[in-house]
C-alpha cells in the first residue's frame, strides 16, 4: 500500500471497521469447531467497542480474525472484513505486514511474556518505527522515548535502556501500548489487556488507552470478559456467546434496557457494592456449548432460567429493538417481554414452594 | 556464638564460588587450553614440557618404554622413548579443534534446519524431518567411517578438494554425523518460542519471517544452543577418539584416541602410555558434560538425548 492510498483511506467516510457475516472455524480431529459463528457489526472512526463474553465465547478468535492473526492451517473463514471502505479479510501474509503496525495493532493479555525478553525496551518500541517509517536509529529512539512519556512511564531515558524482567507488570503493559501506537495505527486492539494486572494497575491502564483514544482519534476493541471493565471505558459493547453475537448497544443503553438473559446474567454475576457482606455469588450454571456441535435453537437456552420450547427448537435472529436503532439482540423472550415476566414470575413460585416445603 | 535461626553456609557459599563439578571443569579445559596453545605456539613460555618429537633417553639410549610414570617423565614415555605428558598437551590442540570444529558445523547446520523446520513447521518440517531421521538411523560411527574414507577417496580424485586434511575430514565428518540430533533439539525449541506471545506481538506489527527468525527466535535458542554445544562438545571428542582407534587418526601430533591407538598393544608392559591419554580424554568430555549440565540448569533448558 502506497502512502498515497494509505492517505486515501483515512480520508474515506466508510466506516473504520465493518464485519458482515465474519465466521471463523477450526478443522481439528472432533470435527469443525465454529469458534466465530455469523458475526456482523460496524464500528466508527476514534469509537471504542467492549466485546464481552466467557471463555470459549469465540472473542479472542473474533479479535485476532479481524487483524488476520490467526493460523492458516486448518483454519476456514468466510464473511467480509472491510477496514475503511477496503476488503482485508482476504489479504495473504505480505499485504497485510502493510496493515499491521500502521493501520492496526494489537495489545495481548499477558505483559510478561508479550515482550522479547532479549531486546532492550529502546529497540522494542524503535523496531516497528524503523520497519514502516523508515526511521533511522536515532530519530527512532527519540520517539521511543516521546511514546514512553506518552504512557506516562517515569525516567524513560533509562528506561529505554532497560530489559523487560526489570519492569513491573504495569510498566511492561504500557510498553506494550508504547509499541502498538509508535506508528499510529488507527484500530487498537486490545485482548484483555488488564487481565493479568493488579486491580490498582488495571484502572490506570484503561485510563491510559481511552486518553490515547481521544488524542489520536484512534478506534478501540477492547476483549474481555469483564463487564466491569468496559462499563467506563467503552462507547460501545457487544456481547458474544458460543461464537455469536447475542447483544450489541451502546454502553449505557446495556446497562440500562439489556434485552438479553445472558447479559443480565453476566452482569449479575459481579459482586455489588450495596449487597450485604457473605451474599451468595450469583453464578451462571452449566457450561458454554460444545462449538462442534452446536445446540440447534439459542445457544443459551441450556442455561437460561427463562427458556421455552422455542428457544431449544428455534435459533432467535439478531434483531433490533423498536426505540433503539443501535440496541440489537438476539432472543424470543428478551428481559423485559411479558413471556419473560410470566416465566420469572414461575421461578419465584417454584423456589416459594421449595422453600415452604 | 549461639547461631541456630541461619543454617551454616558452607566456605564454597561463602566465597561465592560454583559448584565443585564445574569448578572442576572450568580448571581443567582451563589449564589444557592454555598449556597446549603454549606448548604448540611458544614452546619456551612451557619448559617444563618437552618438545613433543623429542626423545627421553636412558643412559644416552634410546630405549622403548624406558621410563615409566615419575620424575624423568611425568606420564612416562612411549614406544619410541617419546615423553607421554608432552604428547598428551601437544595432542589436545587438535583432539579438541577437531570437536569444536565438528561442533560447530553440526550446529551451524542443525540450528538452521531446525529453526527453519520449527518455525514453517508443514513441508519444510516433513522433509526436514525426513532428512534427520533418516541420518539418525544410520549408526553414527559407520556412516563416519565410510564418510571419511569416502573423502579420501574424493581427495585424490578432484584436485580442488585437496584442502580437506584428515582433521577436516573428521571435523566435516563428525559434524554432519550430529547434524540430526542438533537439528531436533533446535526444532524442539523454536516451536515452543514460536507460540510466545512475543513473536506473535512482533508478528502483529508487521515484522517480516526473516526479521522474526533473526530478531526474536535466534537470540532466544542461544542459551539452548550453547548448552547443547557443550555436551556435543564431550560426545564427539569422545567419538574422535573412537575413529582414531579404529585407524582414522590424524598424523604428527596424535590426538589422544591416536595415542592410545598406538600404545595399546602394549599395555601389559607399559600401562602408562595407554592409560594417561585415556585419563585426559576421560577428564576433558567430564568437564565438558559438567558445564553443560550447569548451563541447562541455568538456562532451565530440558535435553533431549543428543
Amino acid at each position: 500500500m502506497s502512502p498515497t492510498t494509505q492517505a486515501a483511506i483515512r480520508d474515506t467516510d466508510a466506516p473504520l471497521l465493518q464485519l458482515t457475516d465474519v465466521t471463523t472455524h477450526f478443522r481439528t480431529p472432533r470435527g469443525l469447531v465454529r469458534a466465530v459463528d455469523g458475526v456482523s457489526f460496524t464500528l466508527e472512526r476514534g469509537k471504542s467497542l467492549g466485546i464481552v463474553g466467557e471463555s470459549g465465547s469465540g472473542k479472542t478468535i473474533l479479535s485476532r480474525s479481524i487483524m488476520g492473526l490467526l493460523p492458516t492451517h486448518g483454519t476456514v473463514r468466510s464473511g467480509s472484513i472491510k477496514y475503511a471502505g477496503r476488503e482485508i479479510g482476504n489479504l495473504g501474509r505480505k499485504e497485510m505486514r502493510s496493515v499491521w503496525g500502521r493501520e492496526m495493532a494489537m495489545i495481548f493479555q499477558d505483559p510478561m511474556t508479550s515482550l522479547n525478553p532479549l531486546m532492550k525496551i529502546g529497540d522494542q518500541i524503535a523496531e516497528p518505527l524503523r520497519i514502516h517509517l523508515k526511521m533511522n536509529k536515532v530519530d527512532a529512539w527519540a520517539t521511543a522515548r516521546k511514546l514512553l512519556q506518552d504512557v506516562r512511564i517515569p525516567e524513560p531515558d533509562r528506561r529505554l535502556h532497560q530489559y523487560p524482567h526489570e519492569l513491573s507488570g504495569g510498566m511492561r503493559q504500557r510498553v506494550m501500548i508504547a509499541i502498538a501506537m509508535a506508528c499510529g495505527p488507527t484500530a487498537l486492539f486490545a485482548d484483555e489487556p488488564t487481565t493479568a494486572l493488579d486491580v490498582t494497575v488495571q484502572a490506570q491502564i484503561l485510563d491510559l488507552l481511552g486518553e490515547q483514544r481521544r488524542e489520536r482519534n484512534m478506534s478501540i476493541v477492547l476483549v474481555t470478559h469483564d463487564l466491569g471493565v468496559v462499563a467506563g471505558h467503552t462507547d460501545e459493547i457487544a456481547v458474544m456467546y458460543g461464537g455469536k453475537l447475542v447483544e450489541k448497544a451502546s454502553t449505557r443503553r446495556l446497562f440500562a434496557a439489556m434485552k438479553m438473559p445472558y447479559t443480565e446474567a453476566l452482569l449479575a454475576s459481579i459482586p455489588k457494592m450495596s449487597d450485604a457482606s457473605h451474599t451468595r455469588l450469583a453464578v451462571i450454571p452449566g457450561r458454554p456449548p460444545d462449538l462442534v456441535n452446536p445446540p440447534k435453537g439459542c445457544r443459551f437456552a441450556a442455561r437460561c432460567p427463562y427458556a421455552q420450547e422455542k428457544c431449544i427448537a428455534e435459533e432467535p435472529p439478531l434483531t433490533v429493538t423498536a426505540d433503539d436503532p443501535d440496541h440489537s439482540y438476539a432472543c424470543w423472550f428478551p428481559v423485559g417481554s411479558p413471556e419473560y415476566h410470566e416465566a420469572r414470575a414461575r421461578l419465584s413460585d417454584k423456589k416459594n414452594t421449595v422453600e415452604a416445603a | 556464638m549461639s547461631d541456630t535461626t541461619t543454617p551454616r553456609r558452607s566456605l564454597r557459599q561463602r566465597l561465592h564460588l560454583p559448584r565443585l563439578g564445574v569448578l572442576f571443569g572450568l580448571v581443567w579445559l582451563g589449564s589444557l587450553t592454555i598449556l597446549t596453545v603454549l606448548a604448540n605456539h611458544v614452546p619456551a613460555a612451557v619448559p617444563f614440557i618437552r618438545y613433543y618429537d623429542s626423545k627421553v633417553k636412558v643412559d644416552g639410549k634410546v630405549k622403548k618404554y624406558g621410563f615409566g610414570p615419575g620424575l624423568d617423565a611425568w606420564f612416562g614415555t612411549g614406544k619410541s622413548a617419546e615423553d607421554i605428558f608432552a604428547r598428551c598437551i601437544y595432542g589436545a590442540k587438535l583432539t579438541l579443534l577437531i570437536g569444536i570444529g565438528a561442533t560447530i558445523i553440526g550446529l551451524v547446520v542443525g540450528a538452521l534446519i531446525g529453526v527453519l523446520s520449527g518455525y514453517f513447521r508443514g513441508w519444510t518440517d516433513r522433509v526436514a524431518g525426513i532428512a534427520t531421521d533418516s541420518l539418525m538411523s544410520i549408526p553414527p560411527l559407520l556412516l563416519s567411517l565410510v564418510l571419511v574414507l569416502r573423502l579420501d577417496d574424493l581427495k585424490e580424485q578432484y584436485s580442488w578438494m585437496g584442502w580437506i586434511s584428515r582433521p577436516w575430514q573428521l571435523s566435516l565428518t563428525l559434524g554432519l554425523v550430529s547434524v540430526a540430533p542438533f537439528a531436533r533439539i533446535v526444532r524442539a525449541q523454536t516451536m515452543v518460542l514460536r507460540e510466545r506471545e512475543f513473536v506473535t506481538a512482533a508478528r502483529s506489527l508487521g515484522a517480516s519471517r526473516s526479521r522474526i527468525i533473526a530478531r526474536e527466535l535466534l537470540p532466544n535458542l542461544i542459551p539452548a544452543m550453547v548448552t547443547v554445544a557443550f555436551t556435543g562438545l564431550g560426545i564427539l571428542i569422545a567419538a574422535e577418539a573412537g575413529l582414531a582407534f579404529l585407524g582414522m587418526g590424524v598424523e604428527e601430533p596424535h590426538t589422544w584416541g591416536k595415542m592410545i591407538d598406538i600404545a595399546r598393544d602394549d599395555i601389559e608392559k607399559a600401562w602408562w602410555a595407554t592409560a594417561f591419554p585415556c585419563l585426559m580424554l576421560f577428564l576433558t568430555v567430564l568437564s565438558f558434560n559438567l558445564l553443560g549440565d550447569e548451563l541447562a540448569r541455568r538456562f532451565d533448558i530440558r535435553e533431549a538425548a543428543v
